[in-house]
């Protein structure tokens, strides 16, 4: 094999000091294995909240918002061409939810980013059992469709969703309420509705999610039934649910549907605001350990190579009146740079792989969460040489440059 | 022309610190291939200045050199590395090896970063020339287990590793006793006279410089006499 000069002399003077060498490298292992576990968490953690977030919010939910009143409408309503000036314009009741909701899920159905579209009616309820009441609201669905959705399956404690299909006045309801009210399953509601008149209904199940502000409020039942609790007619809807196959472009699916349908069109991110936001503030507390990490082992490098330097004043000296040229000093010691940082970073992977396979293993039972969630993501390991690497180049250069402008006259002459 | 091994015109240098004052005085220079000339004067004279300027590696000064037909005044740092690698071999008051390497090793490096010969060639060649010099024995030595008499051939054999125009020696014997001091000396009479090498040597050794072809006289950054 042949070696270059400059790449013999590098290693030679690596090897001449392995303990130096080896602490560099700590540093730089150091930085990269923590910045494998910290990412690999940070992924992980990220996953399973967006996950979770889909066990209740739709990737996009259309709906009928209420819209201030304008000139348009008036003009429509007076029909004549007159010049109208509104003050103090108030919002509009949208009482009629979604115009013609069954022929809008067959146009969301030929996009074919989409793969599952759910109508909804929604509504402001009170539970009444006894004496006690609570607030809450309903949501008329088609629950077959909500549990290919949304996964219902696994949040149920007691009964069989599929009996809202079968059970006449049938509702599947939160443990908070069913705690609240002290039901069981098989027991009757009362559930009125601020436009429709009180109806009794019979409790066919208990779900519980994690989020414990669902569990005191939600409540399913069938859509028709939710038409009638709100004394609308079949075609009422409020909502339509729509779930593409890739989540990650919801945002742009949203305002495509906002321009066919003309309703308003809300993606699974702006229902979830808190939810990017705790994403951004945990990258930015991530980013800052794993730089200052990178900033320490980068300043270790850069003083072993200065020390080395100053050390080694003569000898750059004698290699330059050998013949050796600025250039090839300054690739000396950069590749010794180099190397502590490719040492470091590949053991530095390794060790970080370990860390996050350990740490996935650590028990924390806390909601329906068992153990901590760690993603195994390839593009964190190249990143992490790749930061690794440029953090050593980066300490190394300054010192690199020192010696390749080393004067031989003055040091070789005294 | 052609037989000159190196040649100097009014080579004028200035100190600046801590006032400028001029240490070389338009000094011109000849040296014929296979010349062993020495350049002898007191202290503070400019003798290792001018060494040091012939040398390439100080490139501050005026006038002109040109080293075995090569111009070096006016090239880049990095040409003028390139003109040392092949032209000049330097011998130094202290030995100057590296003491991570082992002494062959040492007598590699130049050559290595020649390119001219591969790495097999290069390892033969040099234990050749530390034969020369009777130091094989020590050749997988660390540099600095060897003496100083020792240490000073492995940096001759150093310098001649990539048969180098012009040898230049800065007291290369100033360091040693006097039994090394002439095993050096008798090394670089026999490189002058049986291999024609032209060697250039600043001294202070009265001896040293009468056993040499030629003696250059300096004085005040002035030649006094040019020795012929």
């Amino acid at each position: 094999m042949k070696i270059n000069v400059n790449t013999e002399i590098a290693l030679t003077y690596l090897l001449a000091r392995k303990k130096q060498t080896i602490i560099a490298s700590l540093g730089v292992m150091f930085g990269i294995s923590m910045f494998i576990f910290m990412q690999s968490l940070m992924k992980g953690t990220n996953d399973y909240f967006e996950k979770m977030s889909f066990n209740t919010t739709p990737h996009i939910r259309l709906y009928s918002e209420n819209k201030v009143a304008d000139n348009h409408m008036m003009t429509s309503y007076i029909k004549d061409s007159s010049i109208k000036i509104l003050t103090n314009p108030k919002q509009l009741i949208q009482t009629q939810g979604i115009i013609n909701p069954y022929g809008l899920i067959k146009e969301i159905l030929k996009n074919p980013q989409v793969y599952a579209v759910t109508p909804q009616v929604t509504a402001d309820v009170i539970y009444t059992s006894g004496s006690v009441q609570i607030n809450g609201n309903v949501a008329g669905v088609n629950i077959i469709e909500e549990d290919r959705m949304f996964d219902i399956q696994s949040e149920m404690i007691t009964g069989d969703f599929r009996d809202l299909n079968r059970v006449n006045n049938s509702i599947l309801i939160g443990k908070g309420i069913a705690d609240k009210l002290s039901l069981h399953t098989g027991d009757n509601i009362t559930v009125t509705s601020g436009t429709g008149s009180p109806m009794i209904m019979r409790i066919i199940g208990v779900y519980a999610t994690t989020i414990k502000q669902i569990d005191e409020t939600k409540s399913y039942v069938n859509i028709t039934q939710a038409q009638n609790l709100l004394g609308k007619d079949r075609s009422y809807v409020t909502d339509i649910k729509v779930n593409v196959k890739d989540y990650n472009g919801a945002p742009a699916i949203a305002r495509e549907l906002e321009t066919l349908t003309g309703y308003k069109a809300e993606d699974w991110i702006q229902a979830n605001e808190q939810l990017k936001a705790a994403f951004k503030i945990r990258a930015v507390i991530l980013n800052s350990v794993i730089g200052v990490i990178l900033l320490v082992a980068g300043f270790g490098i850069y003083n072993i190579l200065n020390m080395t330097i100053y050390e080694k004043i003569k000898e750059i000296a004698i290699l330059k009146a050998e013949g050796f040229s600025g250039t090839a000093v300054t690739s000396i010691f950069l590749q010794q740079a180099i190397y502590i940082g490719l040492l470091g970073g590949v053991v530095g992977i390794i060790v970080g792989y370990f860390i996050t396979l350990m740490v996935s293993k650590i028990y924390i039972g806390a909601g329906n969460l068992k153990y901590l969630p760690m993603s195994f993501y390839g593009p964190h390991y190249v990143e992490a040489i790749c930061f690794g690497l440029l953090t050593t180049i980066a300490a190394g250069f300054f010192p690199a440059r020192k010696a390749s402008r080393v004067d031989p006259v003055t040091i070789i002459r005294g | 022309m052609a037989d000159l091994a190196l040649q100097a015109k009014n080579i004028t240098k200035y100190f600046h610190d801590p006032v400028t004052m001029p240490v070389l005085k338009s000094i011109s220079l000849d040296v014929a291939k296979g010349e062993f000339v020495s350049i002898v004067g007191k202290s503070g004279c400019g003798k290792s200045t001018l060494l040091y300027v012939l040398s390439t590696m100080d490139t501050d000064y005026e006038g002109e050199i040109d080293i075995n037909g090569t111009m070096a005044t006016g090239k880049t740092l990095n040409e003028l590395a390139r003109i040392r690698n092949t032209s000049i071999g330097f011998v130094f008051q202290f030995h100057y090896l590296l003491p991570d390497f082992s002494c062959l090793k040492n007598v590699m490096i130049p050559a290595l970063r020649l390119g001219k010969y591969s790495y097999k060639e290069v390892e033969a060649r040099a234990y050749d020339k530390l034969k020369m010099f009777g130091v094989e024995e020590q050749a997988l030595k660390s540099a600095n287990k060897l003496s100083g008499g020792q240490q000073q051939r492995v940096a001759i054999a150093r310098a001649l590793i990539n048969d180098p125009a012009i040898i230049m020696g800065d007291e290369p014997t100033g360091n040693l006793d006097s039994k090394n001091t002439g095993i050096v000396f008798d090394l670089f009479q026999k490189l002058s006279k049986e291999f024609g090498q032209t060697i250039i040597t600043v001294t202070h050794d009265e001896d040293f410089a009468q056993r040499s072809d030629r003696i250059i006289e300096m004085a005040d950054g002035e030649i006094k006499s040019h020795g012929r």
